[in-house]
């Protein structure tokens, strides 16, 4: 019978009741956009919006990284520890806070990793001393990857936009170039010639300064 | 010889499909191969799984706000209970245009739900949508085999018209069943949950439309067993899954968009 009432959204009928939360707290709590604007002054509450409302997807990045325990924390706490202290880089008109927040997270990630690998071959430096040919051993390779993966990070940080939200959802999200058009309603053409300039960007930094083309 | 379009190059690396032609020419052209393989190694390099965007989201312990703090001075401190309602909210999107496209399958989280509603970005849509869609894909493979069971015995609560077995979503250590019965025209949904207690959060019972886009509270539920009454006219057929979902105690009335079980009725 009333399949209308029935196909309504959950919040379809509760949307306007005004005593919901927030309102009975001191005021109601500020949208993202004005937590990002706040953040930007180091309004210190900001952080801790910031923190609540991003600190457990931020968090969730890093443990699909390193599974939960010390290496994570460590990243999600990096994360805002950086955010915070280099909170003048954000840029509200390059997108929104939270993506902001994944993207530094997304470096942290690329230094913990390489880190480790640093850890790695220094204590087998350490252990095969004795050993000639230090070099191309199995482990290069992943060096080289691990390195070339914060020299690219760092290199998309300097794309402008769209081409960065273009290439980030390729690489992030897994689209093909037609639905980030549909996605971003930038006409398909546009959207393909900006990937190919992105991708030969990226190879020129990885033939200038990458690690991988050396072994 | 006519070489490839070089965006298609582009896209040949980023792993599209290029037109045929393309492909064709592709396979005997030792020029064009080597460019796609130069273009690939910035996607082999970034295109990795640890960097997506994150889909499943995870509380931090409160030693990492704490040495957050330490390392920052300030000396306000996030609210425990927003940190866990965090664990439903999504990373919007790039977004480099400000074309909002009504891509409404899509798994599109947040912002343009934050601005609409009074309520503090979850939008009716938005964490829901982003996590519901997979978990339902999850279960057409799982949950089909809980077994068709027809209308049988008329016991104490009615005739059982519809069952399902509820098994956990990933990450999730819970269980349970539902089963439908339905008396003198009245249905009834019994839950049975075998789940780990709750600090400021409750269990909510939904029926939800295959898709897992719209879906219909039924109400609070509890460790072991629970019977609620259906909306009168609902047709079982259009919200054929059970989900039990964690809502925490925001005042939010819309999913969290965090389900421990779901199944599949089977009538």
């Amino acid at each position: 019978m009333s399949l209308l009432a029935v196909r309504r959204p959950p919040l379809g009928t509760v949307a306007d009741v005004p005593t919901t939360q927030g309102s009975v707290h001191q005021g109601a709590e500020p949208d993202d956009i004005e937590v990002a604007r706040r953040f930007v002054d180091g309004d210190e509450q900001a952080l801790a919006w910031a923190y609540e409302r991003w600190a457990a997807q931020v968090h969730g990045m890093a443990v699909r990284a390193f599974g939960p325990g010390p290496d994570a924390e460590d990243v999600t706490q990096q994360t805002f520890i950086s955010a915070w202290t280099g909170r003048s880089r954000y840029r509200p008109d390059q997108g929104a806070l939270p993506a902001w927040l994944v993207g530094v997270c997304r470096h942290k990630i690329a230094d913990t990793w390489a880190k480790r690998e640093r850890q790695r071959r220094s204590t087998e430096a350490a252990t095969s001393e004795a050993r000639s040919a230090p070099t191309a051993g199995p482990g290069s390779e992943l060096a080289a990857e691990v390195a070339d993966r914060v020299l690219l990070l760092g290199e998309l940080n300097r794309i402008g936009q769209p081409q960065r939200s273009i290439i980030e959802l390729a690489f992030f999200e897994d689209l093909t170039h037609a639905q980030i058009a549909a996605r971003t309603g930038i006409p398909l053409g546009t959207v393909k010639s900006h990937i190919r300039r992105t991708l030969e960007r990226l190879r020129d930094r990885l033939e200038v300064d990458g690690a991988a083309l050396r072994s | 010889m006519q070489h490839c379009d070089p965006d298609e190059l582009a896209l040949a690396a980023l792993g599209e499909q290029p037109p045929p032609e393309c492909a064709a020419h592709l396979d005997d052209c030792a020029e064009c191969e080597r460019e796609v393989a130069s273009l690939r190694r910035s996607v082999d390099v970034l295109a990795v799984p640890a960097l997506a965007t994150p889909r499943q989201a995870v509380a931090p312990p409160p030693q990492v706000w704490a040495a957050i703090a330490a390392a920052t001075g300030v000396a306000v401190s996030p609210r425990p209970a927003e940190i866990e309602a965090g664990l439903s909210r999504g990373i919007p999107m790039p977004r480099p245009a400000q074309a909002e496209t009504a891509t409404a399958e899509t798994v599109d989280p947040e912002p343009a739900g934050s601005t609409v509603l009074p309520f503090r970005s979850r939008s009716a849509r938005g964490p829901a949508a982003r996590w519901l869609p997979l978990a339902a894909a999850v279960l057409v493979g799982g949950l089909i085999g809980a077994g068709a069971v027809a209308a049988t015995q008329d016991g104490a609560g009615g005739a059982v018209v519809a069952q399902a077995g509820l098994d956990p979503l990933p990450e999730q250590i819970a269980s349970g069943t539902a089963e439908v019965r339905e008396r003198s025209g009245v249905r009834e949904l019994q839950v049975d949950l075998d789940v780990p207690a709750l600090d400021g959060a409750y269990y909510e019972v939904w029926l939800l439309q295959a898709d897992a886009q719209r879906m219909v509270p039924v109400g609070i539920v509890q460790q072991g067993a629970t019977v609620l009454r259906l909306p009168d006219g609902i047709d079982l057929s259009a919200y054929p899954l059970v989900d039990v979902s964690v809502e925490p105690l925001d005042g939010d009335p819309t999913h969290s968009g965090v389900s421990v079980v779901r199944g599949a009725l089977s009538t």
